[in-house]
């Protein structure tokens, strides 16, 4: 017998596996993608990077926000091995049981899942041979502590984090805080990962895409220990982690400290502004808390509960959100209309006729400036029934509507009424009312100027918050514009924002104002004037300008008001002072707002005396 | 030697470099899945490269030994090389277990695996045995006695245990069929005890050796892949089922088998080739179909049971009992056309251990992820030709002695690629061998260079001997 064609059968079966063993590494290796992703999933960690936040300076570049760096204790539960509670707890320094009610918490804080493959049962997120968190943030002097003996306790270790640190404890309000995103978050934008932190007030928040700088990705190879090997494939396909840039701020922190120092023991508010620019210098809201307070999620834990029960409402960003009545401050606006209505004259006088309203004693308002440095009620009265009764209709409740619509234009173009497009969240409009606001209040044509008269000087209905307020100086600072005010003067180095360089006018022509700056040039220099106190007893004879103002307040002590520029000529501080239940706004609100000027424009302050009375006083109950 | 003749003259060159190329290909893979940046030169003998290059040396050196020898000593000393390593094979069974096998022999700080010794004591017994029958001379005696010479460590084997080199035993009945030792006899002394049935020969106790290991291959891929959907990469949406791909593939298959047998062939040949191929597709296909038909009509309880012994267990799948292969699988199906690039592998390395011994039986894994489908191309391609050069040099042998065992060194080492690659592709259950001349471990290294250096050495005095 002849066996040598079974040579062909060993052949074909040698050949067959091998073409076959071709054709399936092929499927395995080029077409199926299974495979790879299996091995994705196996033996590669997705790392996100996430930068530092972008740090923040003052005007003058001092840092104001920055980051420091933290230490999370994290473990991995599959690589502890005969755990030590009690030896363990002593070195962290908590109670018996903490240990063992902190592992519990971390589990139930990773939230549950339901199983598609396994019946739609509940599972924990929570995986044994992953990194968690045991401790977060805690600082070096903490860690320090716990580190040289934490390798008895395998399993743990240290890992470094980065948080916000606040060179000042001033600025809350302004900074706003950081916090981790919340569930809706991460839906919303897939740019957070659980763990991250987000903006949560004031420029961390408006600022946020900015602040928080680019993730970097790190592709890792890891173990079937789930420990972290080296970079995949070398690190091709890796990004980099960038900074947010750095951000420059029109405040200036020296003076915001002064502001809340002077604050103290008050309710209320100051903002400061640059008439030229619209930076705001100074934005304080009292009282306020220490922006250090709400530093990474267990000081917030600890410390937001009792800022927000607080009834002085520290967290509530006065001078942005809060809507006082103006008071006499309004007055200043009411001559710039009449002026440009052609109403009056900076000649104009009208008798203090306390028929109607009450007013100070012992002056008569001749003219314009008189008016405003006396504060007059009822020659304003006058004015304001002017403006709105201008004969344009018979009918003379016609005639109001005419007259109001008009007069509602002016306070449009002031930038009342309406939020600025500023760079601050949680702006509240105010309130100016128009002649739809009257005829559904009191019924088509059924009101005129009697019936609302009481807004002539800033009370009635009208609201404006401290920022407007404070832009209301900046407007006559100017004599006749406005940049929306805000607080970021550069990004990276970029400059100004562009909706920060357009220029609001006011519809007011530039003559109208020199009697109106004249009349509170008087109401602070002249003897009699309402606003005395505001004046900066200084060799350099800085000529302040000021309007004091008592807002009514039916719930009890009035508050006083008062907004001012300085210098008279070529303005480079434009202030408004709001402090509640204080009375009368030159006693208490001038000579801060005084201060604020001195110390803005000197650099410190040589009026001891002021400042003295100012700091002892106070005004809760 | 003769006279006057070099020692390199007559050597089989082209086997000699593959064998070579071979060598470079499997220390640069172990290098780098088990590569210790602390430790990157490759002498370091402190890591499992340091010691492969050492082992390589040692295989090269013996290698040099046995080409010194001259061939006629390995016929005269067959039987003493046989019985000696089933000493070791039995002494090995009195050491302590290592991972659960008496597997390794401690030799003053080295551990030797015998059964890797024994293939080649078995193969040079064999040729000897079969050598010395009349070409005519099946009868039920001779195959009996081959199949003793085979079994006899085959069972020493199985008491370690270890059921990879058992299976790799199993090569020598294909080198038996080749030299017309079959199970004819045994089948013809069963069948021909039905009265009224006198046969000489059957068609399948002749081929049934071939036959069976096809028809266990075709169920084994079957059942693997009829329980799996095809889906594609770049064709989104489009999914074929598993059974289908089966069918497909083993209609292309025919179709080539067809066309190239048809070239290849006398006129005479041609229908009959037609014929069978017809047949064995037919064949095939019922029966790829009923075993997948069963399998599908199975109880649930007995799915799982087949699941679990052939590894393919859904639910122990990612984490469970099938746990290596799959991660096998995903490191071999991760390296792409072009691979990750050399020392990129993630998933196969010593250091991240998601593949456990990845620098001995699994191998591949390493070598696939690095290099893609270009590189296990390459390396499947590099052993076709291997192993058709053995073939060859088989069939110029004029010593049936010699093509016996040329004929042995082929299939062992064909059955250690099946089986090796298998287990990385699905195509087999993960039982430990190694991969000729990659994986690392001194007892295999040594052993196949035996095996080579032995043929190369019958090969180039191939003229000597008549017999
Ligand atoms: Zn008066």
């Amino acid at each position: 017998m002849n066996f040598d064609t079974r040579k062909y059968v060993i052949i074909v079966f040698i050949l067959t596996v091998g073409i076959i063993y071709t054709i399936r590494l092929f499927f395995m290796q080029v077409i199926d993608d299974t495979w790879t992703l299996r091995a994705t999933e196996v033996s590669e960690r997705r790392k996100q990077i996430v930068p530092p936040r972008g740090a923040i300076f003052d005007r003058f570049g001092t840092k104001v926000v920055s980051n420091r760096t933290y230490y999370n204790l994290m473990f991995v539960e599959d690589d502890i091995k005969h755990l030590d509670t009690a030896a363990f707890e002593k070195l962290l320094g908590w109670e018996k049981g903490d240990v063992k009610k902190r592992f519990k918490e971390i589990v139930i804080e990773q939230r549950t899942y339901r199983d598609k493959n396994d019946g739609y049962k509940v599972k924990p997120n929570y995986q044994s041979d992953r990194p968690y968190a045991f401790i977060k943030e805690m600082t070096l002097d903490e860690i320090a502590k716990i580190a040289p003996n934490l390798y008895k306790f395998p399993g743990f270790y240290e890992e470094i984090t980065s948080m916000r640190s606040y060179t000042y404890p001033n600025g809350a309000n302004i900074f706003g805080y950081i916090t981790e995103v919340n569930e809706k978050e991460i839906e919303e934008d897939s740019y957070y990962r659980k763990g991250d932190n987000i903006g949560r007030a004031g420029i961390e928040k408006f600022y946020e895409k900015e602040l928080r700088g680019q993730k970097g990705i790190k592709y890792i190879v890891t173990s079937a220990r789930n420990n972290e090997l080296k970079p995949y494939m070398g690190g091709k396909y890796d990004t980099i982690a960038k900074q947010g840039p750095n951000f420059r701020l029109g405040i200036d922190i020296k003076l915001q400290e002064y502001g809340e120092k002077l604050m103290q023991g008050k309710r209320g508010c100051i903002v400061a502004i640059e008439p030229s620019t619209g930076e705001i210098l100074a934005l304080v809201s009292s009282p306020t808390y220490d922006p250090n307070l709400l530093i990474g999620n267990r000081n917030i834990k600890k410390n937001y509960p009792k800022l927000i029960l607080d009834k002085d409402m520290p967290l509530f960003p006065r001078p942005l959100a809060a809507e006082y009545p103006p008071g006499s401050i309004f007055k200043l606006l009411q001559s710039l209309i009449a002026l440009q209505e052609g109403v009056i004259t900076p000649e104009s006088g009208f008798p203090c006729n306390k028929g109607l309203v009450g007013c100070h004693p012992g002056h008569t308002a001749n003219n314009l400036p008189d008016a405003i440095k006396f504060s007059c009620n009822p020659y304003f009265y006058a004015v304001v029934r002017r403006i709105l009764q201008q004969g344009k209709s018979k009918n003379v409740f016609a005639d109001a509507e005419i007259g109001m619509n008009k007069w509602y234009d002016y306070m449009m173009a002031f930038g009342l009424g309406q939020k600025f497009d500023s760079d601050v969240t949680g702006l509240r409009p105010g309130l100016i009312p128009n002649s739809a606001y009257y005829n559904k209040w009191y019924g088509y044509h059924r009101w005129a100027f009697s019936t609302i008269r009481s807004n002539s000087i800033g009370q009635g209905e009208i609201k404006l918050t401290p920022l407007q307020m404070a832009n209301v100086a900046c407007i006559i600072a100017n004599r006749g514009w406005y940049y929306t005010p805000h607080f970021v003067k550069s990004i990276g180095g970029k400059g100004s924002l562009p909706q920060f360089r357009k220029k609001h006018k006011c519809k007011i022509d530039r003559k109208n104002y020199d009697p109106v700056v004249e009349g509170m040039r008087r109401a602070v220099n002249e003897p009699g004037g309402t606003a005395s106190r505001a004046k900066i007893n200084n060799e350099q004879k800085i000529i302040v300008c000021g309007k004091t103002g008592t807002a009514q307040n039916p719930h009890g002590e009035d508050h006083a008001v008062f907004i001012s520029f300085a210098p008279m000529d070529q303005p480079k501080i434009a202030i408004a002072v709001f402090i509640e239940n204080a009375g009368f706004g030159g006693t208490w609100s001038a000579p801060v707002a005084s201060l604020m000027m001195e110390k803005y424009l000197t650099r410190k302050v040589k009026d001891k005396e002021k400042e003295k009375r100012i700091l002892e006083a106070t005004f809760k109950n | 030697m003769r006279q006057g003749e070099k020692l390199t003259s007559h050597l089989d060159w082209p086997l000699l470099i593959i064998y070579f190329l071979f060598l470079i290909m499997g220390m640069a893979t172990v290098y780098s899945t088990s590569l210790n940046p602390e430790h990157p030169n490759l002498f370091d003998y402190s890591q499992k490269y340091g010691k492969q290059i050492v082992w390589l040396g040692v295989s090269l050196f013996l290698g040099l030994l046995v080409f010194l020898i001259d061939s006629s000593v390995y016929r005269k000393f067959a039987v003493p090389i046989y019985l000696f390593t089933l000493v070791l094979l039995v002494a090995v069974l009195f050491m302590p277990p290592i991972n659960g096998a008496r597997a390794w022999l401690q030799l003053g700080g080295f551990g030797i695996q015998p059964a890797e010794f024994a293939k080649t004591g078995t193969a040079l017994l064999l040729a000897r045995y079969i050598s010395s029958l009349n070409i005519k001379q099946q009868n039920l005696n001779s195959v009996l006695v081959a199949n003793a010479i085979m079994l006899v460590p085959m069972v020493l084997i199985l008491l370690q245990p270890d059921a990879g080199t058992f299976v790799v035993f199993t090569s020598f009945l294909f080198v038996m069929y080749r030299e017309g030792l079959t199970y004819d006899p045994l089948v013809l002394k069963i069948v021909n005890l039905i009265p009224g049935i006198k046969f000489k020969q059957t068609w399948v106790g002749t081929h049934f050796i071939p036959i069976m290991f096809a028809v266990v291959f075709l169920c084994i891929v079957t059942l693997l892949l009829s329980n799996n959907t095809l889906t594609f990469d770049f064709l989104p949406g489009v999914k074929i089922p598993g059974f289908f791909g089966v069918i497909i593939s083993l209609l292309i298959f025919c179709l080539i088998a067809f066309f190239f047998l048809r070239f290849n062939s006398s006129k005479r040949d041609r229908r009959r080739i037609t014929t069978v191929i017809l047949l064995a597709f037919i064949l095939s296909t019922s029966i790829a179909s009923s075993v997948n038909y069963l399998f599908q009509n199975l109880a649930e309880h007995q799915k799982d049971r087949i699941e679990l012994v052939l590894g393919i267990s859904k639910k122990d799948e990612k984490n469970g009992k099938d746990y290596n292969r799959n991660r096998a699988m995903a490191a071999v199906g991760s390296g792409g056309l072009f691979g990750k690039g050399y020392t990129n592998a993630s998933v196969a390395t010593i250091e991240s251990n998601h593949v456990p011994e990845s620098e001995t039986d699994f191998i591949f894994c390493p070598y696939a992820e690095e290099w893609g489908f270009v590189g296990t191309f390459i390396l499947i391609v590099m052993y076709m030709i291997m192993f058709f050069r053995i073939i060859m040099i088989a069939e110029r042998q004029r010593s049936r002695f010699n093509r016996v065992y040329a004929y042995s060194v082929v299939m062992i080492l064909f059955y250690h690629l099946a089986v090796n690659i298998g287990m990385n592709i699905g195509f087999a259950p993960v039982i430990g061998i190694p991969l000729p001349f990659f994986s690392y471990g001194g007892s295999s290294m040594m052993s196949f260079s035996v095996l080579i250096f032995v043929l190369l050495k019958l090969d180039s005095q191939r003229s000597h001997v008549l017999q």
